[in-house]
C-alpha cells in the first residue's frame, strides 16, 4: 500500500517534469535562434560576403523554417546527438561527457563541505538564540552571502596559493593522476563554491531549528527529561533535516551557476568553463548543449529531492495514496 | 550604519569624481604606471596603463549601481505584474505563468545573463535586460505568495462586492498591502543583481573596456595578483562593501516590515 502511494506520487512528479523539460529545450533553442549574431556570420567574420553567409547558412540548416529546425534539433538531442562544436568540430555530447565529471566532483565536494560546517554552526546558534555564537554566525553568514564567488576565489588564491603556496592557483589533476593530487587541485575551488551555500544553509537551518524548538514534540521530549541540547540534536535536528534536503536540491542550480566563475578562475575543465568559452566564441551548438545539460541537471535534482521526500516522509507517502 | 555606508558609496560613485577633481577614468598617463596606493595625486594608486584607480573604481561603481537599480526596478514592475496576476486570477493563468517561470529558473542565473548579454551586445542597457531575467523571477514568486495571502481577506471581498474590478483592486488594495515586502526584498535583490553584474563583467561580458566596471577591474587585477595585490583587493572591497550594506539594510527593513 505504502509503496503504491509512493509510486503514484513519484509518477505524478515525473509527469509534471516532462512539460518543463520540453519548455526548457524550447527556450534554449529560441534564445539562440532569435538573438542577433547568427552562427554563420560570426563564423565567417564581419567581412564575409552575403553569398558566403547564405551558403554556410544552408549547410548549417539555418534557412529552414523555425519549428522544423527545432523539431530536428530536439529529436537529435533526445537521442544524445547534440551536434558538433563550430570551433573544434568535436561532438558536443563527448565534449559534455568529458567535462561533466569535473563539475560534478566540484559541486558534490562543495555540498559536503558546506553541510559539514553549516549543521554544527546552525545547531550551536539555535541552542542559545541571540547569544554570542548566534550573533557571530549571523555576521559570518551575512558576509558569506555578500561575497561574490570570484572574489572568494581570488582571496583564497591570494592567501593559499600566492602567499603560503599550499595549493595550486589553477589547473586540474584528474582522479587518474592520484587522489591526493586531485583533491589538492579541487580544494580551493570547492571551498570557494561552498562558502555561499554554507552561509545560506546555516541561516535557514538555524531559523528552522529555532521554530522546531517551540513545537509540541520537542516540548514533550523536554518534559520527559531530555536536556535542551539533547532535545535539539536528537529531535529538532532530525526534523529540520527535511528542510535541509530540500535546500540542497534547490541550491544545486545556484551552485552550477557559480561553478561557471569558479571553474574559469581556477582553470578547471568543467561544464561551466566550457559554457563561458562557448559564449565568448559564440559556439552555438556547444552553448545549447551546456545550457541544456545544466537545466536538465537542475530539474533532475529537484525531482530527486521530491522523490526522496516521498520515500522518507510518511505523510507525503500516505497522502499520495489518498490523492 | 549599513545605510550610511550604502548611501555614501552611491554618492561617492555619482558625485565623487567631480568633487575631488579626479582625472577621467579613461585618461591614461603612461609616465605614472603601477603606482602603489597613497602616492601623490593618486590616492589609490594607478594601474598598468596609468589609469587612476580611485577614479576607475568610482566610475565602475556607477555601472554596478545603474545595472543593479535598473534590473531591480524592471524586475519589480514586470515580475510584480506577473505575480499579482497569477495570485489573483488563480486557475489556468496561475498554472501557466508559474510553469513558465519554472522553466526560466531551471537555467543557472549567470549562464542565462551571460548568454543574453553577449548575444545582444554588451552594454549597460542589455546587462539590465539580462539580469532582469533573474530579478523578474524572484519578484514574480514573491508577489504571487503575498497576493495569495491577502486576496481572501475581508476587505478584498468587500471591495469585490462593492463592484470594484480587477485593476482597481490590485491598485487600491493589493499594492498598499504588499508594497513594503516588495521594497525590502528589493534591496536584497539589489545585492544579488550587483553580484551577477560583477560576475558578468569579470568574465568579459559587461561594459566593454576601457570603460571601467568593478568586475572588469577585478579581472584586470587578477592578472597581476602575485605582484600587485591592491589592484584586486581595492575594487573587491568596494564591491563586497556595497553588496553587504545593501543586504544588511534589506534585512533590517524586512525585520521591521514583517516577515516573508
Amino acid at each position: 500500500m505504502n509503496s503504491v502511494g509512493a509510486a503514484k506520487f513519484i509518477g505524478a512528479r515525473i509527469a509534471q517534469a516532462i512539460p518543463v523539460l520540453i519548455g526548457v529545450s524550447f527556450i534554449t533553442f529560441c534564445l539562440l535562434s532569435v538573438l542577433p549574431g547568427d552562427a554563420a556570420t560570426s563564423l565567417l567574420g564581419s567581412g564575409a560576403t552575403p553569398q558566403a553567409v547564405k551558403i554556410l547558412s544552408a549547410q548549417l540548416g539555418l534557412n529552414q523554417p523555425f519549428f522544423q529546425r527545432y523539431w530536428h534539433w530536439l529529436s537529435q538531442a533526445a537521442q544524445g546527438h547534440l551536434g558538433v562544436s563550430l570551433s573544434t568540430g568535436q561532438p558536443v555530447a563527448s565534449f559534455i561527457g568529458q567535462r561533466a565529471p569535473v563539475t560534478i566532483e566540484l559541486v558534490v565536494l562543495a555540498l559536503f563541505i558546506a553541510l559539514f560546517f553549516a549543521i554544527p554552526l546552525a545547531t550551536l546558534s539555535a541552542y542559545r538564540p541571540h547569544g554570542i555564537a548566534d550573533r557571530f554566525s549571523a555576521f559570518v553568514c551575512m558576509v558569506g552571502l555578500s561575497l561574490p564567488s570570484f572574489v572568494t576565489a581570488l582571496i583564497l588564491i591570494l592567501l593559499f596559493a600566492v602567499k603560503w603556496k599550499l595549493f595550486p592557483a589553477s589547473g586540474y589533476t584528474s582522479l587518474g593522476g592520484g587522489i591526493a593530487k586531485n583533491l589538492q587541485s579541487m580544494a580551493l575551488p570547492s571551498i570557494t563554491l561552498a562558502v555561499t551555500l554554507f552561509a545560506l544553509w546555516t541561516r535557514v537551518l538555524r531559523n528552522d531549528l529555532f521554530d522546531q524548538q517551540r513545537q509540541q514534540y520537542v516540548l514533550t521530549a523536554r518534559a520527559k527529561g531530555r536536556r535542551p541540547w539533547g532535545a535539539l540534536t536528537r529531535h529538532a535536528l532530525r526534523n529540520s533535516g527535511f528542510g535541509v534536503m530540500t535546500l540542497v536540491g534547490v541550491n544545486v542550480g545556484a551552485a552550477i551557476g557559480n561553478a561557471l566563475l569558479v571553474e574559469t578562475v581556477f582553470g578547471l575543465p568543467g561544464i561551466g568553463q566550457g559554457l563561458v568559452q562557448a559564449i565568448t566564441t559564440r559556439d552555438v551548438p556547444v552553448l545549447e548543449g551546456c545550457l541544456l545539460t545544466c537545466a536538465v541537471a537542475v530539474i533532475g535534482m529537484n525531482l530527486l529531492t521530491d522523490v526522496l521526500y516521498a520515500i522518507l516522509d510518511p505523510r507525503i507517502r500516505l497522502g499520495g495514496a489518498d490523492g | 550604519m549599513p545605510l550610511c555606508v550604502f548611501v555614501l558609496i552611491c554618492l561617492a560613485c555619482f558625485f565623487g569624481p567631480a568633487i575631488f577633481g579626479l582625472p577621467g577614468p579613461e585618461s591614461s598617463n603612461l609616465t605614472h604606471t603601477m603606482e602603489p596606493p597613497f602616492s601623490p595625486g593618486h590616492l589609490l594608486g594607478t594601474d598598468s596603463l596609468g589609469y587612476d584607480e580611485l577614479s576607475r573604481i568610482l566610475y565602475g561603481g556607477r555601472v554596478s549601481l545603474e545595472v543593479g537599480f535598473g534590473s531591480v526596478l524592471l524586475g519589480l514592475v514586470l515580475g510584480g505584474t506577473i505575480g499579482i496576476t497569477a495570485g489573483y486570477r488563480r486557475g489556468v493563468v496561475d498554472v501557466v505563468l508559474m510553469r513558465l517561470l519554472d522553466m526560466l529558473s531551471a537555467f543557472p542565473v549567470l549562464a542565462l545573463a551571460l548568454t543574453l548579454s553577449v548575444f545582444l551586445g554588451p552594454n549597460i542597457r542589455n546587462e539590465i535586460l539580462a539580469i532582469t531575467a533573474y530579478t523578474l523571477l524572484a519578484y514574480a514568486r514573491l508577489a504571487r505568495a503575498e497576493t495569495l495571502k491577502v486576496r481572501d481577506q475581508n476587505y478584498v471581498t468587500a471591495a469585490e462586492h462593492a463592484g470594484r474590478t480587477g485593476p482597481a483592486i490590485v491598485l487600491r488594495h493589493f499594492l498598499p498591502n504588499i508594497g513594503p515586502q516588495l521594497i525590502s526584498f528589493g534591496l536584497l535583490t539589489l545585492g544579488a543583481a550587483i553580484v551577477v553584474e560583477a560576475g558578468m563583467s569579470f568574465l568579459g561580458a559587461g561594459v566593454p573596456p576601457p570603460a571601467p566596471s568593478w568586475g572588469n577591474l577585478i579581472a584586470a587585477g587578477e592578472g597581476v595578483i602575485s605582484t600587485d595585490q591592491w589592484l584586486v583587493i581595492l575594487p573587491s572591497a568596494f564591491l563586497v562593501l556595497t553588496v553587504l550594506s545593501a543586504n544588511l539594510v534589506g534585512d533590517a527593513l524586512r525585520a521591521r516590515w514583517g516577515e516573508t
